[in-house]
């Protein structure tokens, strides 16, 4: 085939300048436009009058909204659901930079399934949380546990109210306990050693899993290893703590005879090859929403044999600390045009929405005088072998609050350098390091200032 | 036996300015959607988040990042992966299919095709059982491949392969169907004057075929690396099906987009983006130069 | 000869397998339980009342909002399409057969737009939208959708490689001006093409996720593709964050497979219907040699 010549050239001056102008033209009626967007009103989305809310949530937190518009049949409330920031979606962040770049848009409400979401939220670029001082009652605030309102303290300001509590229990498969004639141990000790005889002794079962992108919340925090903690202006990560090595140490040889699997519990394979039929869960530590979620609807563990027990306690120490998994918050936006109203939806769904059976809320009530309603329904639940409700109740207030939540994920360094080299066989004693020095670099790229002892 | 429709071509047809008022209809899209963002994100990729000019700041800033070059080396390996088979397999099965009976190859395009219409949710809820070897289908290959367990497929040594065959899977039909339609414009006489001349399929395919489409290869190249380059979607929907074992910012566009949004740093957002570009265009314009894309009568 | 077409048979059909296999276990997917997409065989079938079970959580979700999330998808995909194809075709048209000046300016800014990290352009593209008033709008989706420089490019290389400029010439001479010489020789000879952007076109704006993802502000306004990664957050095994909400919301990954299969079919449909284009020798008997 042959080449055809460059093409002859018959461009005339004239009329690419006309081109040019043309092109200059759309272009200036855009550019002007946009010049004027800082001075243009308030877009829709945000509510301009007192009775027109607009909130974002979950499919989850759904019902809760559709009933407070049942509830209130004066209040115009426009319902948005999206993915609520979970998976790891920057959904929220994406939304308010926006709406923050053309200055209109906010919502009134927001739920959120990520508990770290409203530090960034509270602070710069963002600055899209509303300081909840003035907005709901102090005597109304002050029956969230402690440790809750910690965690939505951001430089000393309380920015959000935790819709549901997700603190750290031990999970109990009480059929396969009272079957093997073993005893629920009470301290992480009596549980490594629990481990070692069921390798022995009924090799396949497992008593936990590491393998999650949360494993680190569930031994690490609960265990006080300081990686992430707040000091003053500084950000304390110290891996190799003793609090952490010696939890390591204990986990270790757990991990490598088989009762400890670096597998996610919410992997097809875990299901495969511990749910089920093969019911091969005997112990778990794990947050409260495990009750049903994993247990049930995801392992399919029959009914009649999962119960709780207390967190597990080192050795003798006290007070006993927790985990936890979750917990996700409500925040009222500092700009929105009805502060008034969407203070009245956060306190409506936190402390007044409360149905029963299978319409009961999905996580356990962060409100403590709800709390109690819901474990009352939760204790006749027949799902349970044994009633779960006072371990869950007791590890409520016990989360370890020396750890302080922070702008950036840190699941996911945990994911890319623990589990992932748990898996290829290293020890998690030999992986402390590597991992505090990641978080430090995940901590500085998000401006913190990162101190290592 | 091809200059036959070259020489007739070569003439040119429309005279010149004519053919501005056939584009004029699409002139605002291309500003308006297209060259204003782009010149926004170059005023971004030079300036601070006050506006200030900013030189080169922002590109030095994201280059010592500590994701950085981890991502671009991530990237050049999956592109030369993905790039290569690509071309060869997608040039391949499409003159395979080409000179089918035309029922027997429209079934084989829409089987080839029908894994680009699951986008997003639907590739993460495929990929995490089809590389899970507790329940694929593909189970053996995965043990061939040394992976017991869903973390193994996804060790990082495998990811630019995981993802160039994601990339291919979804990718590749629709590039068929292209090429299909490209080895269509070829006339029948031409192909039956080559026969006539003593070429066997193989001849006609490689001396007559592969040259005529040329310019459609040239265009699937520089779109394949510039996508290939900006990996986003394949890794993303890998580190949501594995619960974020694999890292949000393990390609340089997944990291760009973690410091617009996670970050509200659209300044160093806009510098990798202008790198991306940057890389893509040295690319297009070597394949330009090479094939003549542009030219008119060819 | 023969042996060669049984070889090329073969190739074909293995890698038809390798694409088809994942397609088969997704539309068997529904027909089991969440606990039997684990338990059983990848292949295995379960029953049709589970497909219906399926539905109806899908269909119950967030009070029929999938229906509407698919009459979005409709609405913006058709809409784009329709403007893509009176700006694309004649675009095509006039860049490959003329030379007009600032051709190639267009050509390369139309490339170098196409390979423009979609993550950089979201900001610009938003700030322009809302200085436009158009938030919120559907127009917010389709217009920009309506940009679809592939299509041009589709157009100006079969214009470019497949019409003879003979006839066109031809077409002239018998007294046609540009535009019915478009309308009467080019348009109809470019059938194949049409068919090809057509597709493309309604393909790209029915998978497009990120730009309807930050636009719209409403989730009755969505499209399926957002919609479906709302479902997909809402499946426990995909979101354990979200803290055991799994038995109100009633999505699992059942739910979530045939949610999926559903937003293939309009694609499949357009697929099958201009493929019915591609036929060959529509150029090669225009034209007499």
């Amino acid at each position: 085939m042959s080449r055809g010549s460059a093409p002859p050239r018959t461009s005339s001056r004239r009329l690419r300048r006309s081109v040019l102008a043309l092109l200059a033209m759309t272009g200036m009626v855009v550019i002007a436009a946009c010049g004027g967007s800082s001075s243009s009103s308030p877009k829709p989305g945000a509510s301009k009058s007192s009775n027109s809310l607009t909130v974002w949530v979950d499919a989850a937190r759904l019902p809760v909204a559709q009933a407070y518009v049942k509830a209130h049949p004066k209040v115009h409330v426009n319902i948005v659901t999206f993915d609520g920031d979970g998976n790891g979606a920057t959904t929220m962040q994406t939304k308010i930079q926006l709406w923050n770049r053309t200055g209109g848009g906010w919502p009134d409400v927001v739920f959120s399934e990520q508990v770290n979401d409203p530090v960034w939220m509270a602070q710069k670029p963002f600055e899209f949380a509303a300081p909840l001082k003035g907005l709901i009652p102090d005597d109304l605030l002050s029956k969230w546990p402690a440790p809750s309102t910690a965690q939505c303290t951001i430089n000393g300001m309380q920015y959000c109210v935790q819709d549901n509590l997700a603190q750290v229990v031990l999970w109990v498969n009480k059929k396969l306990m009272d079957e093997f004639g073993y005893a629920v141990p009470k301290t992480w000790q009596e549980w490594a050693a629990l481990g070692q005889k069921v390798a022995a002794e009924h090799p396949g079962y497992i008593v936990g899993n590491i393998g999650d992108s949360f494993g680190h919340w569930i031994y690490l925090w609960g265990n006080q290893c300081p990686l992430e903690q707040s000091q003053g202006s500084k950000l304390l990560i110290n891996s190799t703590d003793e609090h952490c090595t010696r939890v390591a140490g204990l986990l270790d040889p757990m991990i490598k005879n088989g009762t400890v699997p670096p597998l996610s519990v919410f992997t097809p394979d875990f299901a495969q090859k511990y749910g089920g039929a093969k019911d091969k869960v005997l112990l778990m530590p794990g947050p409260s929403w495990y009750a049903q979620a994993l247990f049930d609807q995801t392992l399919h563990i029959p009914a009649g044999e999962i119960t709780a027990a207390p967190p597990l306690q080192w050795e003798n120490e006290t007070p006993i600390t927790t985990g936890q998994v979750g917990g996700g918050p409500w925040i009222i936006a500092k700009r929105s045009g009805n502060l008034t109203g969407a203070a009245d939806f956060v306190i409506w769904a936190t402390t007044v929405f409360s149905p029963t059976g299978k319409d009961a809320r999905p996580g356990y009530p962060a409100y403590a005088p709800l709390a109690d309603k819901w474990l009352a329904d939760l204790a006749g639940n027949s799902y349970f072998a044994a009633d779960p409700t006072p371990a869950l109740k007791a590890a409520a207030g016990q989360v370890w609050s020396g750890w302080t939540l922070v702008t950036y994920p840190d699941q996911p360094v945990w994911s890319n350098t623990v589990v992932t080299q748990l898996v290829a066989g290293k020890s998690l004693s030999s992986l402390m390091q590597p991992f505090g020095d990641a978080l430090a670099q995940a901590a500085q790229a998000s401006g913190y200032t990162v101190a290592r002892q | 036996m091809s200059p036959v429709r070259a020489q007739a071509t070569r003439t040119r047809s429309l005279r010149a300015a004519r053919g501005l008022p056939f584009v004029l209809p699409y002139l605002p899209f291309l500003v308006v959607f297209g060259i204003l963002p782009m010149i926004y994100a170059l005023y971004l990729a030079f300036t601070t988040d006050t506006g200030d000019w900013a030189g080169l700041g922002n590109f030095t800033r994201t280059i010592s990042d500590y994701r950085f070059l981890p991502a671009f080396e991530h990237i050049l390996l999956y592109t030369g992966v993905w790039l290569g088979s690509l071309i060869v397999i997608v040039v391949g099965l499409a003159l395979l299919l080409h000179g089918r009976a035309n029922r027997v190859s429209a079934t084989f395009r829409f089987l080839f095709y029908i894994p680009g219409a699951l986008a997003g949710a639907s590739a993460v809820l495929v990929w995490l059982f089809m590389l899970d070897p507790s329940v694929s289908p593909g189970s053996f290959l995965l043990h061939l491949l040394g992976s017991q367990l869903f973390v193994e497929s996804i060790a990082p040594g495998k990811l630019p392969f995981v993802f160039a065959m994601i990339a291919f899977w979804t990718g590749a039909g629709g590039w068929i169907v292209v090429m299909y339609g490209a080895l269509n414009t070829i006339p029948h006489e031409l192909e039956e004057a080559a026969r006539i001349d003593g070429a066997g399929p193989m001849t006609v395919a490689l001396r007559l075929k592969l040259p005529l489409i040329r310019k459609w290869i040239a265009y699937m190249t520089i779109l394949a690396f510039a996508t290939g380059t900006q990996l986003f979607v394949e890794p993303q929907l890998v580190n949501q099906a594995s619960l974020g074992l694999v890292p949000d910012t393990w390609s340089s566009n997944q990291l760009a987009y973690q410091m617009a949004f996670r970050y509200g740093d659209f300044n160093a957002a806009a510098a990798i983006s202008v790198d991306l570009i940057a890389i893509g265009l040295i690319a297009a314009w070597l394949i330009v130069k090479r094939t003549g894309l542009f030219r008119t009568g060819d | 000869m023969r042996l060669g077409r049984g070889i090329r048979f073969i190739i074909l059909t293995a890698f038809a397998v390798v694409f088809v296999v994942p397609i088969i276990w997704l539309i068997l997917a529904p027909t089991k339980s969440d606990e039997a997409l684990v338990t059983s065989g990848p292949f295995g079938f379960g029953s049709l009342h589970q497909v219906a079970l399926a539905w109806q959580h899908l269909d119950a979700f967030s009070d029929h909002i999938y229906r509407a999330w698919i009459g979005n998808s409709l609405l913006y995909a058709l809409g784009a399409t329709a403007i893509v194809l009176v700006t694309a075709i004649p675009a095509g048209y006039g860049l490959a057969l003329s030379s007009f000046p600032g051709r190639r300016l267009v050509l390369s800014l139309t490339l170098v737009v196409m390979i423009m990290p979609a993550a950089a352009l979201v900001l610009p593209i938003f700030l322009e939208l809302d200085a436009l008033h158009l938030i919120g709008n559907a127009l917010s989706v389709i217009l920009p959708f309506a940009f679809f420089p592939f299509g041009v490019y589709l157009a100006y290389i079969y214009y470019a490689t497949a019409i003879p400029a003979e006839l066109l010439d031809a077409a002239r001479i018998d007294g046609c001006d540009e535009w019915s010489t478009f309308r009467r020789i080019a348009l109809p000879l470019a059938k194949p093409v049409v068919g090809l952007v057509f597709f493309f076109s309604f393909v790209a704006d029915w998978n497009n996720f990120f730009l309807p993802y930050a636009v719209l502000g409403d989730s009755s306004q969505y499209p399926i593709q957002v919609g479906l990664s709302n479902l997909l957050s809402s499946t426990p095994s995909f979101n354990p964050a979200v803290g055991g909400g799994g038995q109100q919301v009633g999505i699992f990954r059942p739910e979530l497979a045939l949610a999926t299969l559903l937003a293939v079919i309009p694609v499949a449909i357009v697929f099958l219907v201009s493929q019915r284009a591609l036929v060959r020798g529509l150029v090669a008997g225009a034209v007499k040699n």
